[in-house]
Order: C-alpha cells, then sequence, then structure tokens
C-alpha cells in the first residue's frame, strides 16, 4: 500500500482529521489560521509598530526611564530643511525617473508586443529579463564603471576628442537616475508588454480602414487600453525607487541625497535615535502611498490587480 | 504603422539592450584588468583576481551565510505564500479584498522602509539582529509573490481534478498533497527560484536586518565604500552567472504554466 493509502486507513489520522474537518466552517477555520496569523502577525505588525515607536520620546528603553508619548519626532520633520529638502527631493526625483522610464520602455515594450513574431517574443523578452534578475549592488556597480571619470563613457568620449577632460557624471543626480532606472525599467515593462500584448490588431487595422492617421489610433486607440499597464507599470516603479538606500549612497553625491539615507543615519551613523527614524519612515510611506493612490484614482483604478 | 516608425522603434529596442548590457560587460571585462586601478584602457589581462577569490576564506564564509539564508527563506516562503494562495484563491468571504491586499503589502512598501519597520520589529518580539532577523525580513518580502504566482496557477486548475480525488476516498489534505501540489509543481519552482534570487540579491533588508557577520551584496557594498578594486569585478561576475543561470532555469519553469499543465 502506498504511504497516502496507508495513511488514509491509519485510525489516529482518522481521528484526527476527521475532528479537524468536522464541518465546513471548522475546515474554513484551519485553513485560514496561518494565512491570517501570518498577514496580520508579520505584514502588518512591523508597520503598526513602527507608527508607534514613532510617537515615542525614547526607543529601546533605556534603564530607568518609561517611554513617554510625544508628538515631537513628527513636529522636528517640518521644524527642519535638513529633513524636508531630501523628503521633497525624493518625491521628486522618483517622479521624474519614473516618467523617463515610461517614455524608455513604452516603445520598448510595444515594439515587442506587436512587432516582434509572437514566436520569437519570448526570445526577445528573455533578453530584456537576464539584466534584471542581477541584484541591486552589483548593477550598481556597473553603472559606476560606466560612469566613473575613467568611465567608459568618457573615455569614449575623449577618444571621438569630443572633450579633453572627463565630465564629472558620478555623485550627481544624472548618475543616481541611470542607476535606479536600470534597476526598476523592468517594473515599468512587464506591465507594458502584457497590456499592449492583448491589443487585438484589428482595433488598429478598422481605425486606419477609417481613415485615422497614426498619430490618432495612437491616441484614440493604444493609449487608453494600454492605460492599465501604465498605471501598475507606475505605480511599482514610484514606490520602489524612492526606496533604495545603496544606490543612492554609491551613485548619489551630497547634493542629490534622498530621504532614505535621511532614515539610515538614524539608525547608524548618528546613534541611535529610533523613534526619529520610525517617524520619518512613517511619514515617507504615508506620502508614498498617499501620492501612488491619489495617482491611481486619477487613472480610475482601484488598487486591485496592481502586481499583475 | 508607418515603416518609419517601426524602424526608430526597433532602433529604441536595440538602444535599450545596449544600455542594459553594456555596464554588465564593463563590469566583468574589468575583473580581468591585470592592475588594481579601476577604469579604462585595459592594458593587460589577469585571471588573478578570480583565484583570490576562490581561495579567500572571507567570502566564501559569507557566501555560504547568504545561500544558508536564500534557502531557508525560500522553503519557508514557498510553504506560506502556498498556504495564503490555497486559502484566498478559492474561498469567497467577506473582507477578502482587504485581506489581499494585507496579503500583498509587504512586494509594494519601498525597501527602505520595509527595512527599518522588520528593525524595529525584530526588537519587539526579541531577535537579535542577524540570520533569523534576515530569513524573517526576506520571507515576510517573498511571500507575496509566492501567493501571487501560485494563486495564479491554482485558478487554472479544473475542479474535477479534486471531484475525482474526493469520489476516490482522499479527504482534502490527502487530495492537496496528490492531486493539487503536483499541479503546482512548476509554479512553486519558479517561485523558488525567484526567492532565492531575491533574497541572495536583497542588500538594504540584509543591511539593516544583519548582525557582524555580512550577506554577500553587504560585502561588497562594504567594500565599495573603501574604493574599487577587480577584485569586486570577479565575485559580482560570479554572482551574475549563477544569478542568470538560476533565471533562465525559474523562466523555463515559470513557461510551462502558460500551456497548461
Amino acid at each position: 500500500m502506498t504511504f497516502w493509502g496507508a495513511l488514509l486507513h491509519n485510525g489516529t489520522y482518522q481521528a484526527v482529521a476527521s475532528a479537524l474537518f468536522k464541518t465546513q466552517r471548522r475546515q474554513f477555520l484551519i485553513l485560514a489560521s496561518l494565512p491570517l496569523f501570518w498577514i496580520f502577525f508579520a505584514n502588518l505588525g512591523p508597520i503598526v509598530e513602527m507608527f508607534w515607536i514613532g510617537f515615542l520620546d525614547s526607543y529601546p528603553p533605556k534603564v530607568g526611564h518609561e517611554p513617554q508619548f510625544t508628538l515631537a519626532n513628527w513636529a522636528a520633520f517640518f521644524q527642519d530643511q535638513v529633513f524636508i529638502v531630501p523628503f521633497f527631493r525624493t518625491l521628486a526625483f522618483s517622479f521624474i525617473f519614473t516618467a523617463i522610464t515610461l517614455l524608455i520602455t513604452y516603445p520598448v515594450a510595444y515594439f515587442l508586443a506587436k512587432h516582434v513574431k509572437r514566436k520569437n517574443q519570448l526570445l526577445f523578452l528573455l533578453l530584456l529579463l537576464i539584466p534584471f534578475w542581477v541584484g541591486e549592488i552589483v548593477r550598481t556597480y556597473a553603472i559606476m564603471i560606466l560612469l566613473g571619470n575613467n568611465g567608459a563613457v568618457n573615455l569614449a568620449l575623449k577618444s571621438l576628442g569630443l572633450i579633453e577632460r572627463p565630465i564629472p557624471f558620478m555623485y550627481t543626480g544624472f548618475s543616481l537616475g541611470v542607476g535606479i532606472i536600470y534597476l526598476t525599467a523592468l517594473y515599468m515593462l512587464l506591465p507594458l508588454y502584457s497590456a499592449l500584448e492583448k491589443l487585438p490588431d484589428n482595433y488598429l487595422e478598422a481605425a486606419a480602414d477609417l481613415g485615422a492617421g497614426a498619430w490618432t489610433r495612437f491616441r484614440r486607440i493604444t493609449l487608453p487600453l494600454s492605460k492599465e499597464g501604465i498605471a501598475s507599470g507606475c505605480t511599482l516603479v514610484f514606490l520602489i525607487s524612492t526606496g533604495y538606500y545603496a544606490t543612492p549612497v554609491l551613485l548619489g553625491g551630497p547634493r542629490s541625497t534622498v530621504f532614505a539615507e535621511t532614515i539610515a543615519g538614524f539608525f547608524h551613523v548618528a546613534g541611535d535615535q529610533w523613534p526619529m527614524g520610525a517617524a520619518f519612515s512613517s511619514i515617507m510611506l504615508i506620502a508614498t502611498l498617499g501620492v501612488t493612490g491619489l495617482f491611481l484614482k486619477l487613472m480610475g483604478r482601484d488598487g486591485k490587480g496592481m502586481m499583475r | 504603422m508607418t515603416r518609419n516608425t517601426r524602424i526608430l522603434m526597433s532602433v529604441i529596442y536595440w538602444a535599450f539592450i545596449v544600455y542594459l548590457f553594456v555596464p554588465l560587460a564593463l563590469m566583468v571585462t574589468m575583473g580581468f584588468k591585470d592592475s588594481k586601478f579601476i577604469g579604462f584602457p585595459i592594458r593587460s589581462w589577469t585571471l588573478d583576481w578570480y583565484t583570490a577569490v576562490i581561495q579567500d576564506t572571507e567570502v566564501l564564509s559569507v557566501f555560504g551565510y547568504s545561500m544558508t539564508i536564500a534557502i531557508s527563506t525560500t522553503i519557508l516562503s514557498l510553504i506560506i505564500g502556498t498556504w495564503i494562495a490555497v486559502f484566498l484563491g478559492p474561498n469567497k468571504f467577506r473582507g477578502k479584498a482587504i485581506i489581499f491586499a494585507l496579503a500583498c503589502l509587504p512586494a509594494v512598501i519601498p525597501g527602505i522602509i520595509s527595512a527599518i519597520a522588520l528593525r524595529i520589529f525584530a526588537r519587539l518580539i526579541d531577535i537579535e539582529p542577524g540570520m533569523f532577523a534576515i530569513i524573517l525580513g526576506h520571507t515576510v518580502h517573498n511571500v507575496p509573490f509566492v501567493a501571487l504566482v501560485v494563486m495564479a496557477r491554482l485558478s487554472t486548475q479544473p475542479k474535477s481534478h479534486i471531484e475525482a480525488a474526493r469520489d476516490l476516498g482522499a479527504d482534502s489534505i490527502v487530495a492537496f498533497f496528490r492531486v493539487t501540489l503536483p499541479y503546482l509543481k512548476p509554479a512553486l519552482i519558479g517561485a523558488g527560484i525567484f526567492c532565492m534570487l531575491l533574497s541572495f540579491d536583497d542588500f538594504v533588508r540584509a543591511f539593516f536586518l544583519g548582525g557582524y557577520q555580512p550577506t554577500l551584496p553587504v560585502l561588497i557594498f562594504a567594500k565599495l565604500r573603501s574604493g574599487m578594486s577587480p577584485e569586486i569585478n570577479a565575485i559580482s561576475t560570479i554572482v551574475l552567472i549563477m544569478t542568470a543561470i538560476l533565471g533562465l532555469w525559474a523562466e523555463r519553469s515559470m513557461r510551462r504554466l502558460n500551456k497548461g499543465s
């Protein structure tokens, strides 16, 4: 008898199983137990705890001092330019990087979905996927080699005689942008591709037969029907790009400090100021989720299907 | 679409491919440079950096540490993610949309915030920074991806599979292990490899949740901060080749999803 057959005929197993699955309701509750525990404990728990710590005057608790409730950490954010400037810079950077990523990847996705033969699409897509499996640090390093003063771009420009002295690309908003777009483009590409791939060719042919020019066809058919992909792609790229820490440290400079570095400072550099860091993280979470929520609303969609 | 726009788009596609591959190609090339100084031009070539890396016990132990974390994370994520998918996929109940959104939450929270929140949470539940904290952090982040991939696969499974198993005397547990799980296999392999890559490549969570022992990305980061060196290129190239192989394998496995069973 197989293992499973023996199990089904085992008296102890039968007793346990029938007790567990006596009613539909009990079966449902058992099935729900781990998922609900995990979602509330591991997904929600850290966020709630982070918000809570942001309202305490000291944490981790010190001997002889009971943490008190305070609004000072939240107030500090609005009182100091040192904090507000990186915060809005991060939002602005992410917004600009998202827009550029959309402009670059839209033609790529369109070409892939509409001009590449169906049997070759996988190969062309795979070619795009390979670099994105490589980790954040390795890809950031690759960009450092590309843009450095002795990097490939400067070498190429120099040997063409266009420049005499290397252009300092590194440690600027430009190098940060090149790096972040390099890291996030795939999150835009895939939703766009899947939206455009579903677009039936005969819609465009019908429009052309009715006399619509290329621009009209794009504006009236392709663009509205790929809105879903644009919305998902922009949301993902925006959220993910605000969260990078190592890339801004390695590629950015003092004039492109982002909020992730400010937050990290409270946990590493300036000693442990957890409540302040927690409050600032909460502010950033509210801001980023708020911006994307508003954006999705404008695009006429709720959050559903964002991951697909 | 006119001929010109077609040509323009293919030019943009290939330019984009160049943008994706050139930095990586340069990085690989630089690992064979016979000089400590990173930059062009390269005058002579060597394999010394690779032999140095392979003999470097620190790099090897860090590599093993990262692998342990990645494998543990993958096993945990597959179990929890599949359970969530089996729960959320077929069942209808009040508040399902909210539960689904909360289940996906860790996948969309910006990395730095997720790392900070988990660092604080690890302190609350009394986990010291180190391997267990990183495994927890990576599992929280990876579970949504597993759940989504498995849910997609689950939605294509014919109801008759389970009904047939039940008619033949299996209860729901046996039916799950003997019918549903084999059906999910390609999705699980794909999602599993994806988890390994996410965990192995992750920097921000490993950085904030880790103790004194660094993971590989954290080690590379630390080395980069003290200056570029072809040694880093050699390590990165080895990582790059491994990730590409794993990624292609995952892709092959996931592709079967679209073809049915």
